[in-house]
């Protein structure tokens, strides 16, 4: 069974491979980017719950139950919401 | 407490503040207190780029075919460009140099300056490229009331921490009955540690809205003439701005951030929350003026996919994305970007691009680039 993405209360299937970010895009969600490596901020969501793993440095101030989506990936189901 | 070159204390960097603390002596990078400064050292390092890489031959050809209006806005946004960038190659060198306490951040500054020497350096690249003679152009920077008007703002709290940094590393701050600080308004003023300590907060706030937004009204209307094909090696070099720039916003940001949290001075904390509104309101000030910045660029006229009214709306949009970052509410309206095409000009991994595709800058160094047409090739025989 695949993983859910749950993004502001809607469901989604999660693509472990990809990026949120990119899983975000495919599923047609509006979210801000810029840099798309982890340093500008921008994509910064809020994490509700599940956890995320990084693939490069998240260089942007994040603050607790934030998560930069461009260069994160998660195996499990996890809940976000945007800003 | 003046300032030492080299301190012989031997003091453990590991617990300094960021600044006002001692002196950094050791340039030592294995270890750091924060360790985002030493990430945004090497990558800073890794976007190294000259603007002698990237041909900007073919802009003048554009340039000149340009209505007057549009040539007015391409040229204005250059101007403020240049100032915007005059200001951030000294500035952070001078202002926050003398007072920084940990090596990893003390490089970053140097770092960061060093890299918008080469933003300037680049407006020249491509003046000289559009006239035989800037010196015009140049000239008017420091002539033009609308680019006066902003200089005046940002070097502002430059200055004033400046000025009185350099009092507190002559005197020191025990002996203002003997010797008093007069500050730049011609005022007496009578110094604390913490009554600097918020004037650098204050500094930094000015700073962050600088690289927040204050560039990002000049980026849009680049992009947008990249956006028509036009003028594109203007545009690729800002691209490459644009990816410096973010980088220096993420480090204002952290700082605002580190500082509110309470993971650096404990003083800090408490400034950055008796300072909140007046953060707030040195955001909105920026914000202001660059509304004020784009009504005098369309003055004579838009530009084909961009208008005042856009251009306004994105720096709310912007400017809303920027304040949220640094623990403020939303203050604009606006939930939607205006121009959502200006994101793929940001995004940082896309500046590289496949050689095949014309005038890829690596592959120009030291090159002329011009267009072949395959007429030229007509006399050839296999």
């Amino acid at each position: 069974m695949s993983k859910i993405l749950t993004v502001n209360g809607s469901r989604y299937p999660l693509d472990s491979e990809k990026t949120l970010l990119e899983n975000l895009e495919s599923q047609a969600i509006n979210i801000e980017f810029h840099c798309r490596d982890g340093h500008c901020g921008a994509c910064r969501c809020q994490l509700v719950s599940g956890h995320v793993n990084y693939t490069s440095y998240p260089m942007a101030y994040i603050r607790e139950n934030d998560i930069l989506t461009c260069c994160s990936k998660s195996t499990g189901d996890i809940k976000i919401n945007t800003y | 407490m003046a300032y030492t070159t080299f301190s012989t204390l031997s003091n453990d960097a590991m617990k300094e503040p960021m600044f006002f603390g001692n002196p950094v002596n050791v340039a030592r990078y294995d270890q750091q207190k924060f360790e985002v400064f030493e990430k945004l050292i090497e990558k800073q390092l890794s976007f190294f780029w000259r603007p002698e890489e990237i041909d900007v031959s073919r802009d003048r050809i554009d340039f000149m075919n340009l209505p007057d209006h549009e040539q007015h806005i391409f040229i204005s946004n250059l101007k403020y460009q240049t100032l915007l960038d005059s200001i951030q190659g000294r500035s952070p060198n001078m202002a926050l140099l003398p007072i920084v306490s940990l090596p990893e951040l003390e490089t970053w500054i140097e770092t960061w300056a060093f890299s918008e020497t080469i933003h300037s350096r680049s407006y020249t690249h491509i003046l000289r490229n559009l006239f035989t003679d800037p010196s015009e152009v140049f000239e008017d920077i420091v002539n033009n009331e609308e680019i006066q008007k902003r200089a005046i703002d940002i070097s502002g709290y430059y200055d004033t921490l400046i000025h009185s940094v350099q009092y507190m590393q002559l005197h020191g701050l025990d002996n203002q009955d003997a010797i008093e600080y007069i500050n730049l308004d011609g005022e007496k003023e009578v110094l604390t540690l913490r009554s600097i300590k918020k004037k650098l907060y204050l500094c930094i706030c000015s700073t962050n809205a600088l690289e927040a937004i204050r560039f990002y009204v000049s980026f849009a209307c680049s992009f947008a003439f990249a956006e028509r094909d036009l003028l594109e090696g203007n545009a690729k070099i800002i691209k490459l701005i644009a990816r410096d720039e973010a980088l220096h916003l993420t480090s204002t940001q952290q700082i605002l951030n580190i500082w509110a949290d309470g993971k650096d001075d404990p003083e800090m904390a408490e400034i950055a929350l008796e300072c909140f509104a007046e953060g707030r309101a040195i955001f909105l000030q920026a914000a202001e003026q660059e509304k004020e910045w784009a009504q005098y660029l369309f003055k004579d006229g838009s530009m084909i996919g961009l208008n005042e009214q856009i251009l306004c709306q994105y720096v709310e949009y912007i400017s809303n994305q920027r304040m949220i970052a640094i623990g403020y509410e939303a203050p604009f309206p606006v939930s939607t970007n205006p121009i959502p095409w200006i994101n793929h000009w940001l995004v940082s991994d896309n500046v590289q691009v496949a050689p095949q595709e014309a005038e890829i800058s690596s592959y120009l160094v030291g090159q002329i680039n011009s267009k072949v047409d395959s007429e030229d090739l007509s006399s050839f025989e296999l």
